[in-house]
């Protein structure tokens, strides 16, 4: 008993000793892998947690990206061609967890980072970036906020937060009629939330829209029933929800519990999730969704060709359709690989740089970067579910089919 | 007055629920003296099996729970029987780190089989409601509800008036003498944490019925067990019943009255004041609450 108590504590010891060994601080220079031909870049991904589903999605995104560039030979730096090469960690969709993954992997002298999934963990990662002099491509942190710090090191490629569910309220504004008078906004409590509810509310108010007051829930929510008892009385036109996917779902499956019948739901980033029509079947028919890309997006560039090429590779990979979650996550990567190029060096300073100056087209949209790090000029879209299926109906001028209206029956 | 009726049948419906997701935690933790960090992850994985009953054979969640009960007391028996049952007489501290284990392990492995994927069982009716008064009653919620009532009714039938109820009693009561009138405690304490993940897969087809889950669904389901067998108390079977109605309506009437974000300080502030004047919960009895060792 003795002998095996003295064992078990050797080998925690010799355990830990590794691992503190594995975390030492090292002064490794800004381009891993370069030497042995390879190109390192890491990510630390929600593979579990509570945003595992939109974790995995972002990690495709990613997986397609390195296939399609080592599949041209690799990224060119200088003359030499490099394997692209993407090492993920799971961060449990932990804030603090992503952020000492970004620092491990700067332990580990990976200097270029692509972003986590979510607001809350790129949040949390770009104050490491800045510390590290590491650089990020932010893949789906939407909240203004992250922006609004004076980072010089973390770049973009989505539309920010403000623009989420204020993009439905504009479609509604333009497409819908009779025209609605009154908005609720429902939302959750998260900070990439709040700023999207905030978008909404004046976008609403810009409009001539009646807007009542937004009602908030907790983060990761799967009982909303209070905030939309308290929107029934007032009988809203509108009812748009800034959540996330559980708390979106929730909002569509108890609102039919509670009777609350609105002519249209829309909501931020739930419906373009393939989920929102497995999970919700013909409850979801007809509930407006605003994403950040669409199969119709206009643009292409040399590595995913065009949007509707982008579709095919995703469905011949992985087997569903492509949602925005895969598509900016791809555009992330594909931004740091022409960065790179441009900058001919794995140099986290030059390609920094290189990133701040990028103007180019791709399948996701034009990736250019203003001087707080956000790609601002890229316009969202507005989805609808119709027959089970993500239709682009606004802007009009990509849009695949007109909106139904009213988008639900009584 | 319309909205306070509705906020009270929703919360009082949902209260059900919890009790539901609860009852099989609450005893464990009063019969063995365990409190079980994996119970959330037998909530969600009676769901999966639920759904995949419900997927594979078309079979109707409030019939496929018979099933997701039998499959999750066998699995629930033998944890017990071959691993909880190793540590049963450490310090709760062992066992505290056995089941968070157990809870890794399961969410990872659910992770893994089924996907992150969120997942609902889906039926015709469940997301229907009849209108009484003006006040909507989600069917769904309404069947989970009568289903929590019953079970916990039958529970404390079983535990008075069965030999094998009386056995459990007993063990949770003084399992030393237990063991000297003959009682097997080690069966008894893998019958007992069998039909507590019964009750937690039944509970997780519910959940899974009026709801979503997936596999990060787990560690809430464990939390809000805890919370409502420490509110209602340990020892009594009505405690995770009353615990559970007090945090549904808590919930509902926070929600309607305050901003909804309150919903979580105001269910553990409840606590924090039952607890003040009822340390051994609402229902519960005190011998129960003073045994935790450390």
């Amino acid at each position: 008993m003795k002998t095996s108590r003295i064992l078990a504590t050797a080998t925690i010891a010799a355990v830990s000793v590794a691992l503190t060994g594995c975390g030492s601080k090292g002064e490794a220079g800004g381009d891993a892998g370069a030497s042995s031909g390879t190109l390192t870049i890491g990510a630390s991904i929600s593979l579990t947690g509570k945003t595992a589903r939109e974790g995995v999605l972002t990690q495709e995104g990613y997986q397609l990206c390195q296939e399609k560039v080592n599949a041209k030979g690799g990224v060119k730096v200088g003359d030499k061609m490099l394997k692209l090469d993407i090492k993920y960690q799971d961060d449990t969709s932990k804030p603090d967890t992503a952020a000492s993954l970004v620092d491990q992997f700067n332990d580990q002298g990976i200097k270029l980072i692509l972003g986590s999934y979510g607001s809350a963990n790129t949040e949390a990662q770009a104050a490491v970036i800045e510390r590290n002099n590491q650089v990020m491509v932010d893949s789906s942190g939407a909240d203004n906020n992250i922006f609004a710090k004076g980072y010089k090191r973390t770049f973009g490629v989505l539309s920010p937060a403000t623009e989420y569910a204020a993009s439905i309220v504009k479609a509604v504004a333009e497409l819908a009629s009779p025209k609605p008078t009154s908005v609720v906004v429902l939302s959750a409590d998260d900070g990439f939330s709040k700023r999207a509810a905030d978008g909404a509310a004046k976008a609403a108010k810009d409009l001539g829209f009646t807007v009542l007051e937004t009602q908030y829930f907790p983060n990761g929510a799967t009982d909303v029933s209070a905030s939309l008892n308290k929107v029934k009385a007032s009988n809203p036109d509108v009812i748009i929800g800034s959540v996330h996917l559980a708390e979106g779902v929730a909002i569509i499956k108890q609102a039919k519990e509670l009777g609350v019948v609105p002519k249209v739901f829309g909501e931020t980033v739930a419906p373009p999730t393939p989920d929102f029509v497995t999970t919700l079947g013909k409850d979801a028919e007809g509930v407006l969704g605003s994403s950040q890309w669409t199969k119709s997006a206009a643009g292409s560039d040399d590595y995913f060709g065009t949007a509707k090429q982008y579709d095919a590779d995703i469905q011949a990979k992985f087997k569903h359709e492509a949602g925005y979650h895969n598509a900016e996550a791809s555009a992330a990567c594909l931004a740091f690989v022409l960065a790179i190029q441009k900058a001919g060096s794995t140099d986290a300073n030059k390609v920094r740089d290189a990133l701040a100056a990028l103007d180019a087209p791709s399948f996701f949209a034009q990736l250019k970067f203003d001087a707080v790090g956000m790609n601002s000029t890229k316009p969202m879209s507005v989805i609808q579910i119709q027959g089970g299926k993500q239709v682009t109906v606004w802007p009009k001028a990509s849009a695949e089919a007109a909106l139904i209206w009213p988008g639900t029956t009584k | 007055m319309t909205g306070f009726l509705q906020a009270t049948v929703y919360g009082l419906l949902q209260g059900g629920l919890l009790a539901l997701v609860a009852v099989g935690f609450s005893l464990v933790w009063g019969v063995m003296n365990v409190v079980n960090l994996s119970h959330g992850a037998f909530v969600v994985l009676g769901a999966y099996v639920g759904w995949q009953l419900n997927t594979s054979l078309g079979l109707d969640p409030f019939l496929g729970m018979v099933i997701v009960a039998l499959v999750l007391f066998c699995i629930g028996y033998a944890v017990q029987r071959f691993l909880i049952n190793l540590v049963v007489n450490g310090p709760i501290f062992i066992t505290l780190l056995l089941t968070f284990g157990l809870e890794l392990l399961l969410v990872q492995g659910m992770n893994i089989v089924f996907t992150a994927n969120y997942q609902s069982i889906p039926t015709s009716y469940a997301g229907n409601a009849i209108v009484l008064g003006g006040i909507q009653v989600p069917l769904g919620r309404l069947l989970a509800f009568l289903l929590a009532v019953g079970i916990t009714v039958l529970l404390v039938k079983v535990m008075a008036n069965t030999r094998i109820g009386m056995s459990i009693m007993a063990t949770g009561m003084d399992r030393g003498a237990a063991r000297l009138m003959g009682i097997r405690a080690r069966h008894v304490y893998a019958l007992t944490f069998g039909i507590a993940t019964a009750l937690a897969g039944m509970a997780g087809t519910m959940v899974g019925t009026v709801g979503t889950f997936n596999p990060a669904a787990a560690g809430g389901f464990t939390l809000l067990s805890f919370v409502i067998a420490v509110l209602g108390g340990l020892g009594n079977m009505y405690g995770a019943m009353v615990g559970g109605l007090l945090m549904g309506l808590v919930q509902a009437w926070g929600g309607y009255y305050l901003s909804g974000t309150w919903v979580n300080a105001l269910a553990f502030l409840v606590l924090v004041i039952v607890l003040m004047f009822r340390p051994s919960g609402l229902v519960g009895k005190a011998f129960y609450a003073a045994r935790v060792e450390v």
